[in-house]
């Protein structure tokens, strides 16, 4: 369905996009698309939705280039982030004109509209002005519109910003039916959790470039190789150190007022470790704070594993 | 608010509608409509055309009635019945307003999409930017074409409702009335569609559109009088657009035709590259 063939986007002088090439295959799915700000997911999502041609390399989507193509765009949904109409105009007017945009008129659009609405729970709202709508009201109503013409391929960018709990997860659970309907879906997050709940398989981008593509347990295994930083709060700062040093995924250990920071590798098998010694209370725990399980930190490591 | 869960019918046959242009004209004329903003113009010109079509039935009344004889010759000195008469029917206090109109209402056009960052969604649909920026042009020039319309159409049919072929507003007049009228929108939709295009918000847009026009004036005048040459005047947007109606019915006006039609040119040209630059779908970034 998408092949990018060492496709790069340039500003000008700047790099938004180093070459990268990647391929999903046909037929419903959820692909994360992982990144933190200036990560290259927005340069990424305007390849893949037409708006910009690629600077070099070639980008296919349906086995044709999507720049300036109609038949490609209306298979396309796509979901920007952020609000994108007059705060004033009523929602339904909103989408009867971008319905009519990708060429649904009279009964037609009458009926995708009153289905994408009872699909995104805003039949009841759809008359309210923009306005009047919370955050999470016109998150929704981006979506009924990326849903109008029901496209091949959905295209979500950072969908969850803003939204509550209750409504990520409902959203999760909206895009997941999608996905066993036959949609392909690609969301961009900057949030790792967030992604791994939603799907098992990432493209990772940093700095413009696409360091990881696989599944989830893969990229976990990926950053197990390097060592995370935790901040042990105890009692005693010698029975932390006693402690950690019998441990065999210990890296480094930096004795502090109440307290130790520990590197270790592995995280996944130390931290179970870590829970049963306090449960026998061998471990005079009082807090624990980890110091680099950010996602910054994470492209931190993969960065330097590509440097 | 439960989201339920997806059913998804056969698909949609697509392209059934109206052409990406014209939707986004329509929808743009419905929400201006819809306006308080688009309220008010609409009755200021109903108002407008409501006195020229008093004062036309007037003009009739008393070149007909003989009683009437020495008032008319009286009121010719502001009710004159030849060409100059007809070149006014698109002047005065119609045009000032309609360039207000034009400015307040095409100044938001494209920036109220660079606002709301709306242009990278229209062009993620089958739209192609010669669609976004035709659509925006025809409704930029096209409201204020069907406003000078009706200035035109309107007193001539009561012309010649009133007076057959002998009524004050000749039965040839829309012949050269019509054209003015497409040059005038023209240029009015160009340039406020530039304006737009320049502006990150339709207030800054009107500001523009008002810029360029007071602007414009300002240096066909500095040039004019800088050079001693008065061609230079048609620069100046509100000259251009008095000077046109004047123009096509064969009278004195303050520009000449042949830098009317090259100032024409320039501004229509000028205007819409600019906003063709500003509106390119690489212009509109996520």
């Amino acid at each position: 369905m998408i092949r990018l063939e060492r496709a790069s986007l340039r500003y000008g002088d700047i790099l938004g996009l180093s070459p990268t090439s990647f391929e999903l295959p046909d037929g419903g799915g959820i692909t994360g698309l992982l990144g933190p700000n200036g990560a290259g997911k927005s340069s990424l999502i305007q390849l893949l939705s037409g708006l910009l041609p690629p600077s070099g390399g070639e980008v296919r989507i349906f086995g044709e280039t999507p720049f300036r193509n109609p038949a490609v765009l209306a298979r396309i949904g796509l979901v920007p982030e952020g609000d994108r109409f007059p705060a004033g105009l009523r929602a339904d007017r909103w989408l009867r004109m971008m319905g009519r945009l990708s060429g649904l008129e009279g009964a037609t659009l009458d009926q995708a509209l009153r289905r994408c609405l009872a699909l995104t729970g805003m039949a009841e709202r759809a008359r309210m002005p923009f306005a009047a709508m919370s955050k999470g009201m016109r998150q929704r109503i981006r979506l009924a519109q990326a849903l109008l013409h029901e496209p091949t391929l959905l295209i979500l960018d950072e969908p969850f910003n803003g939204l509550d709990p209750e409504a990520r997860l409902q959203l999760m659970d909206l895009l997941r039916g999608l996905a066993q309907g036959g949609t392909r879906v690609l969301v961009s997050s900057h949030i790792l959790g967030e992604v791994a709940q939603l799907t098992d398989r990432i493209l990772l981008l940093f700095r413009g470039r696409l360091l990881a593509e696989g599944s989830v347990p893969e990229i976990r295994e990926l950053l197990d190789r390097h060592p995370v930083e935790l901040r042990v709060g105890a009692e005693s700062a010698v029975a932390v150190a006693r402690w950690a040093v019998e441990q065999g995924e210990l890296v480094s250990l930096r004795m502090e007022e109440g307290g130790a920071i520990v590197a270790v590798r592995n995280p996944r098998t130390f931290l179970p470790r870590l829970q049963d010694a306090v449960a026998d209370g061998i471990l005079p725990l009082r807090t624990l704070d980890p110091l680099d399980l950010n996602l910054d930190a994470v492209f931190q490591y993969l960065t330097k594993d590509h440097a | 608010m439960p989201i339920y869960a997806p059913s998804l019918p056969p698909r949609p046959s697509l392209n059934e509608g109206l052409p990406p242009a014209l939707v986004l004209m329509r929808f743009d004329l419905r929400r201006v409509m819809r306006l308080k903003l688009g309220k008010f113009f609409g009755f200021l010109f109903v108002g407008i055309l409501l006195i020229l079509c008093a004062q036309l039935y007037f003009n009739h009344l008393m070149g007909s009635r003989r009683e009437l004889a020495d008032l008319k010759r009286a009121t010719e000195a502001f009710l004159p019945q030849g060409a100059r008469f007809q070149a006014q029917l698109l002047n005065g206090a119609m045009l000032l307003v309609l360039w207000l109109q034009a400015a307040l209402v095409g100044g938001g056009l494209v920036a109220r999409d660079t606002l709301h960052r709306i242009r990278p969604l229209i062009y993620a649909h089958p739209v192609t930017q010669a669609d976004y920026l035709g659509a925006k042009l025809l409704f930029a020039a096209g409201l204020p074409f069907l406003i000078m319309t009706a200035y035109v159409i309107l007193p001539w049919g009561l012309s010649l409702a009133i007076a057959g072929a002998a009524g004050p507003v000749w039965p040839t007049a829309p012949l050269r009335l019509l054209p003015a009228a497409a040059l005038i929108a023209l240029l009015m939709g160009a340039v406020t569609l530039g304006a737009s295009s320049l502006a990150a918000s339709p207030k800054a847009g009107f500001g523009w559109a008002l810029g360029i026009v007071v602007g414009s004036a300002a240096l066909g005048g500095v040039l004019g009088g800088a050079l001693g040459d008065p061609s230079w005047h048609a620069l100046g947007l509100g000259t251009l657009t008095k000077a046109w109606p004047r123009l096509l019915f064969g009278l004195e006006a303050e520009v000449a035709l042949a830098p009317a039609i090259g100032a024409t040119l320039l501004h229509i040209g000028l205007w819409t590259s600019i906003a063709a630059m500003r509106t390119r779908s690489g212009e509109a970034i996520l």
